[in-house]
């Protein structure tokens, strides 16, 4: 079986994010593995280790994704693919997807695992494009994933009224939530070979497509303008004995705020 | 003139309120109205889809979409979309919205904008805000495309109490089942309990519970007031609380009346999924927490001798 797993450089949302004339200040920025990624990761290597499995990631960016590729290697993947090129820098979902396409293409894979959504964008659109530009099954926010045989598995899928068991038909696109698993941290002999391992880096002519064929001259949607969100402000803090503040509280909830 | 479809919200045979919500906000914005629901024994909510403020009700029933499967499903509002050439098609904030949009706006090579909470039409041209970056930021997204598929993020909009709509059901021909995707079983785990997507109030508690008995003592105070019960990352890693319970980026966005956090700290991820809430309680023992940030009333405290007085006093006020 190969296995196709996404990452997406994205930047820390655990620190202040600070905009600027419409756009984010880069300066002081630092970026990690999407989370959710780093679950498809894990999740491709548990099939490997259990299953039997090659395993290759892709990442689609401009910069320097080598830290982040090594680390997946450190995890357990076979073969990095970054595919940088600065035209992509403004694309859309549908762009990205029709990358993926070419990459999947281009290797022959039986099951494509990304993570749910993106930290940065929160869309949570690209794998469920390219299932549908493949025209291959998918189901996402995937909790559990079992292999039948070589050319199905079953997946368990949080929907809204409850987790559905799902049986798919391989090739697919699975995406999948933090829920599945708990990353590994790679142990020390791990980070040591994943850095004599080779990351095949090339450009959207070096995968055999222009940003044209990709859809990047007619993007579908563009983001125009960044600001920072509404931030709620702290309202009162009450400190002291429990029964006197929190009747004092429950007395602010039914007369100021009138939620009773 | 603007043409908006919006995806019913129908949940063990009854429409939700984002339904309305999502009408009131296209009868505000003056565009015809049309309204898609799916689903087996759903012939009967006619009359409520139109009062919900749709002029045309599009009603995909049949036995085969009694499971959602995220396929045929989202070929029902392609389907919907194409007959009442719509330009805007609009899905409540649902797993099973977020599954189906994409599709269907790569089947209609329509753009497609999700966690949307505000659209701005200026004759064909539509822009549309959008938080990233787990709500630190704000996007505005200009769409390049005449059509768009969006799914509005919880509490966006309000329903107009006002709103009514006229009876004009049109019957859609059930697609023919996913064959690459089979759903064996739905295994249901909220049965009776209160919906978090729709509770006036939602009462979540994080590590400070501790175990199930802090759990219970909380959950007590939730069944009295109705009051969907959530769940902060930990308490379900932990194994304390099931995975539909997580209130969070990555979970489910709530935006109750009124939201009672119980023994969370406020990881950011956590924030991101309640801070639309009209009014948030705190309960905390570290006064330091992240979630007095947020909180409207912060109680700082010992919850397990909070929340038994918090009881009491709110039951003395609706007695």
């Amino acid at each position: 079986m190969k296995i196709l797993t996404t990452a997406k450089k994205v930047v820390d949302v655990e620190l202040t994010i600070h905009v600027e004339n419409g756009a984010i200040v880069e300066d002081g920025l630092q970026y990690v593995i999407n989370a959710w990624d780093e679950n498809a990761v894990e999740a491709s290597v548990q099939l490997k280790e259990n299953n039997g499995a090659e395993t290759t990631l892709v990442s689609i960016g401009s910069g320097d994704n080598t830290d982040m590729i090594r680390k997946c290697y450190a995890m357990g993947i076979d073969n990095g693919i970054h595919i940088d090129d600065p035209a992509l820098e403004k694309a859309d979902s549908f762009v990205f997807a029709k990358v993926l396409q070419k990459v999947y293409e281009a290797g022959e894979y039986d099951l494509v695992i990304t993570g749910k959504q993106a930290q940065d964008t929160d869309s949570g659109q690209t794998g469920i494009i390219l299932a549908e530009c493949l025209g291959i099954a998918c189901v996402s926010n995937v909790i559990a994933i079992e292999i039948i045989d070589d050319g199905k598995i079953k997946v368990s899928r949080l929907g809204d009224m409850g987790t559905e068991i799902v049986e798919v038909v391989l090739p697919a696109v699975i995406t999948v939530s933090d829920s599945i698993n708990e990353p590994r941290l790679p142990a020390m002999r791990g980070i040591m070979m994943a850095k004599k391992k080779k990351i095949q880096v090339m450009d959207l002519a070096g995968l055999g497509t222009s940003y044209d064929e990709v859809g990047g001259g007619s993007l579908k949607s563009e983001v125009i303008e960044f600001m920072e969100s509404e931030k709620r402000q702290g309202g009162q803090k009450f400190e002291g004995d429990a029964a006197e503040i929190t009747a004092k509280v429950v007395d602010l909830l039914v007369n100021e705020a009138k939620v009773f | 003139m603007a043409k908006v479809l919006v995806i019913a919200d129908i949940k063990q045979g009854e429409l939700k309120g984002s339904t309305a919500e999502l009408l009131s906000k296209a009868k505000a914005i003056g565009a015809e109205t049309a309204v898609v629901a799916i689903g087996s024994n759903i012939e009967s909510l006619a009359n409520d889809l139109a009062n919900a403020g749709s002029d045309t009700q599009y009603i995909a029933d049949d036995a085969s979409l009694e499971l959602f499967s995220a396929g045929p499903y989202a070929s029902c509002v392609v389907d919907a979309a194409n007959q009442f050439e719509a330009n805007l098609i609009w899905f409540g904030f649902s797993e099973g919205g977020k599954a189906m949009a994409p599709r269907v706006a790569t089947q209609l090579e329509a753009a497609c904008a999700t966690e949307i909470t505000d659209i701005v039409l200026d004759g064909d041209q539509i822009e549309v805000m959008r938080p990233a970056i787990a709500n630190k930021v704000t996007q505005k997204v200009k769409i390049n495309t005449k059509r768009l598929v969006a799914v509005i993020r919880a509490g966006a909009f309000e329903a107009d109490e006002g709103i009514s709509g006229t009876e004009n059901v049109v019957k859609l021909t059930a697609p023919a089942a996913d064959l690459k995707a089979v759903i064996k079983e739905l295994v249901s785990d909220a049965s009776g309990e209160i919906d978090l997507a729709d509770a006036d109030i939602v009462i979540s508690v994080g590590r400070g519970t501790k175990d199930q008995a802090g759990i219970d003592l909380v959950k007590e105070l939730a069944n009295d007031l109705a009051a969907g019960f959530g769940s902060s990352r930990a308490m379900v890693d932990g194994g304390f609380m099931a995975h539909n319970k997580q209130v969070g980026q990555t979970g489910k966005i709530v935006a109750p009346t009124l939201y009672m956090a119980i023994g969370i700290s406020g990881a950011i991820q956590h924030l991101a999924g309640m801070n639309g809430s009209k009014t948030i309680l705190a309960v905390n023992k570290d006064p330091e927490a992240p979630i007095f940030n947020v909180a409207d009333y912060g109680i700082v405290g010992d919850l397990f001798e909070v929340v038994p007085i918090l009881r009491e006093e709110i039951n003395k006020i609706r007695s």
